[in-house]
């Protein structure tokens, strides 16, 4: 019963949401221009490199302060044909736990660099984003790409992220967690894109995560997005065959530009046959980002997630409190706040969790 | 004055108060076991307090953290977590990533890969729980102490599982029929629900056998028998590990005890291994397994 009135609580307001006429790599950045995210993005399904008019954005419009200095030309070129960026996270973190003892740590959460060599204007590129740090070097994107990811059809090959809901920069959340589709998740495999107007499509083969030690099996996954200026609503599927158990899984997202706020929602549903007697399992996402003066954003998020939907009283929540306060260009101060709610047998699945992070990037 | 504007709109408030109602959906855990399975099926109510003792830690912290990930056969490195198989898995079993370190050296810690691996300072692959601090707390000090102290105390097995009513069975084997593997295996773990007779196993005991497999049992040809050097953990007398003589390429194969062998898997008490009906050349299949080498 509580998870029928949950999960109509979601759907009534995910409907409120895409029945209200009026509404920055973060997707609430593109809900609140209402961009599409090859507007600020080399690639094409957003994240990692920023491109001309994504870097004068996080010089002009993004900050509180416009600095005056030599970076005024900086857009990441070096020459018209290479481009460089990069990602640098570090943080304090402390959780706590009940009866567990609470722990706190400086972390560096991530290093990333950013590479595009076009070899043929608007037809031919080569893209890596690779994670200097930690735990060494990890190449997260590495492909080539055939087609102008701006207009009409795209090819890519080799190493990227699968498109499947809003690429959320937490990836804990729970519907990142639950379909296993993430920045932390790259794939290899081709990648077919089309972008036209408000239209954004992707379609991709690739191993599957279950197949990356087996050599056998495959995962298909596609995307769909219609985006305006102040609302987009997008349709997600994946399937990936495995001699471990197959995995199927849909999801519908939105977001909404409702004055100084962008709102963004999701709900994804995934049945997982390499569970123990197969499983279906259900994630919720409703994140609230308003901007309340420039440089300043505050993001409230609730999350819902049913682990096995066949199982009573299991369910999970998690809210969180994040204030982002973007200074001067390329530096950007966030502090936070998560409170898990679980069962309380399980102590983790009740952690609070504070943290202030420092992100850098060029 | 701000809070203000933005509550003043019912239908934002409305929307804040629909997300805040969520918190309300939160499961009470009625009926479940630490893991949010139905008690019974999960091995049932709350787990004991922390201690030094395998039951306490597989309870507290095996299950409920490391077999999130560690578990089926796609477990990293094949070091399954759960209760049904992690001691076997990991008392007196070389590691995979540093195989000059067990991955629990009964009576000491310092050498015990896994705490290496936990305090964070294996000289192979992340910090485990993966992605701790940053995505989920690492274990603290104090949780690892337990795992230390019982490490030095001799890894002892849970006290159940020196109760012998069943009869000798396999409970575990990496790698097995469920997930092929991508490069031949260092080794072949066999795990056992009883402490093993190391008297009476040696290399004579079971051999591995290269496969064409057929319609039926009877109709399996078998293309090469790898010889193999077999040999019971001396820390874990429930862990046998075969190692092949050569290393495998790519194709199917089968862990089979030899018949008439002089010396045969047997357990303390002297009960055999309980296995399926021998073939008509009286060998006894254990497992099989695909190796599938990609250049």
């Amino acid at each position: 019963m509580i998870q029928r009135l949950t999960l109509a609580a979601l759907l009534t307001v995910f409907v409120a949401l895409l029945g209200v006429v009026p509404v920055q790599a973060e997707p609430y950045l593109a809900v609140m221009t209402g961009y599409k995210c090859n507007v600020c993005h080399v690639n094409p399904t957003g994240a990692g490199m920023r491109n001309d008019f994504g870097v004068t954005y996080a010089k002009v419009l993004l900050p509180e302060e416009t600095v005056d200095t030599v970076l005024d030309s900086w857009t990441g070129k070096i020459t018209d044909r290479l481009r460089f960026g990069g990602d640098l996270r570090t943080d304090w973190s402390r959780d706590t736990a009940p009866n567990t003892a609470s722990q706190q740590a400086f972390a560096l959460e991530q290093f990333r660099v950013y590479a595009d060599f076009t070899v043929i204007p608007e037809r031919l590129g080569i893209y890596v984003d690779e994670q200097i740090a930690p735990n060494g070097s990890i190449n997260e994107e590495a492909y080539v790409r055939y087609g102008n990811t701006n207009e009409g059809f795209y090819l890519k090959g080799g190493q990227f992220y699968l498109p499947f809901g809003w690429r959320l920069q937490d990836q804990t959340a729970f519907v990142r967690e639950v379909s296993g589709i993430s920045m932390t998740t790259p794939d290899k495999g081709i990648e077919l894109g089309y972008e036209h107007a408000a239209w954004s499509a992707q379609f991709d083969v690739t191993n599957g995560a279950a197949n990356a030690a087996t050599g056998s099996g495959y995962q298909v996954t596609s995307q769909v997005v219609y985006t305006k200026s102040l609302w987009r609503l997008g349709l997600a599927g994946s399937s990936e065959q495995s001699s471990g158990g197959d995995r199927r899984m849909g999801g519908l997202f939105a977001g909404l530009r409702t004055g100084p706020i962008a709102w963004l929602a999701e709900g994804d549903l995934v049945h997982d046959d390499s569970l123990p007697g197969g499983r279906t399992l259900a994630a919720g996402l409703l994140e609230g980002d308003w901007r309340v003066h420039k440089g300043h954003n505050l993001k409230l998020t609730a999350e819902y997630s049913d682990p096995d939907r066949a199982v009573r009283n299991n369910q999970q929540t998690r809210y969180s409190f994040v204030y982002e306060y973007t200074p001067i260009p390329f530096l950007q101060l966030r502090a936070g706040y998560r409170h898990y709610f679980g069962i309380p047998q399980n102590n983790l699945q009740n952690q609070q969790l504070t943290f202030l992070e420092l992100h850098g990037y060029y | 004055m701000a809070l203000r504007h933005f509550l003043g709109h019912p239908w934002r408030t409305g929307t804040l108060l629909a997300s805040l109602s969520l918190a309300a959906c939160a499961g009470n855990g009625v009926g479940l076991d630490a893991n949010g399975q139905p008690v019974g099926t999960g091995g049932g109510g709350p787990p004991p307090p922390l201690s030094a003792d395998f039951s306490s830690i597989q309870a507290n912290i095996f299950t409920p953290i490391c077999s999130v990930c560690h578990i089926g056969g796609g477990a990293p490195e094949g070091l399954r977590l759960d209760a049904a198989d992690s001691y076997n898995l990991l008392v007196g079993v070389p590691s995979t990533e540093v195989p000059s370190l067990d991955r629990v050296k009964p009576g000491d810690p310092d050498n015990s890969y896994i705490i290496q691996k936990l305090e964070g300072h294996a000289a192979v692959g992340a910090q485990m729980p993966f992605g701790c601090p940053t995505t989920q707390p690492c274990l603290t000090a104090t949780t690892i102490a337990f795992i230390r102290q019982w490490i030095s105390n001799g890894a002892p097995p849970p006290a159940v599982a020196t109760v012998h009513a069943a009869p000798l069975t396999v409970t575990s084997i990496v790698p097995d029929a469920v997930e092929p593997v991508n490069e031949s295996p260092p080794q072949i773990m066999v795990a056992f629900n009883h402490e093993l007779d190391v008297w009476q196993i040696d290399s004579r005991s079971m051999h591995i056998e290269k496969i064409v497999p057929g319609e039926s049992t009877a109709s399996t040809l078998v293309s090469e028998v790898v010889p193999a050097r077999v040999s019971v953990s001396n820390a874990n007398l429930r862990a046998l590990m075969v190692w092949p003589s050569h290393q495998l390429a790519s194709g199917h194969y089968r862990l089979v005890i030899n018949a008439g062998a002089p010396t045969q898997v047997s357990d303390l008490a002297g009960n055999s291994l309980a296995l399926a009906v021998p073939s008509e050349s009286g060998e006894s299949v254990i497992s099989t397994f695909d190796v599938e080498v990609h250049p």
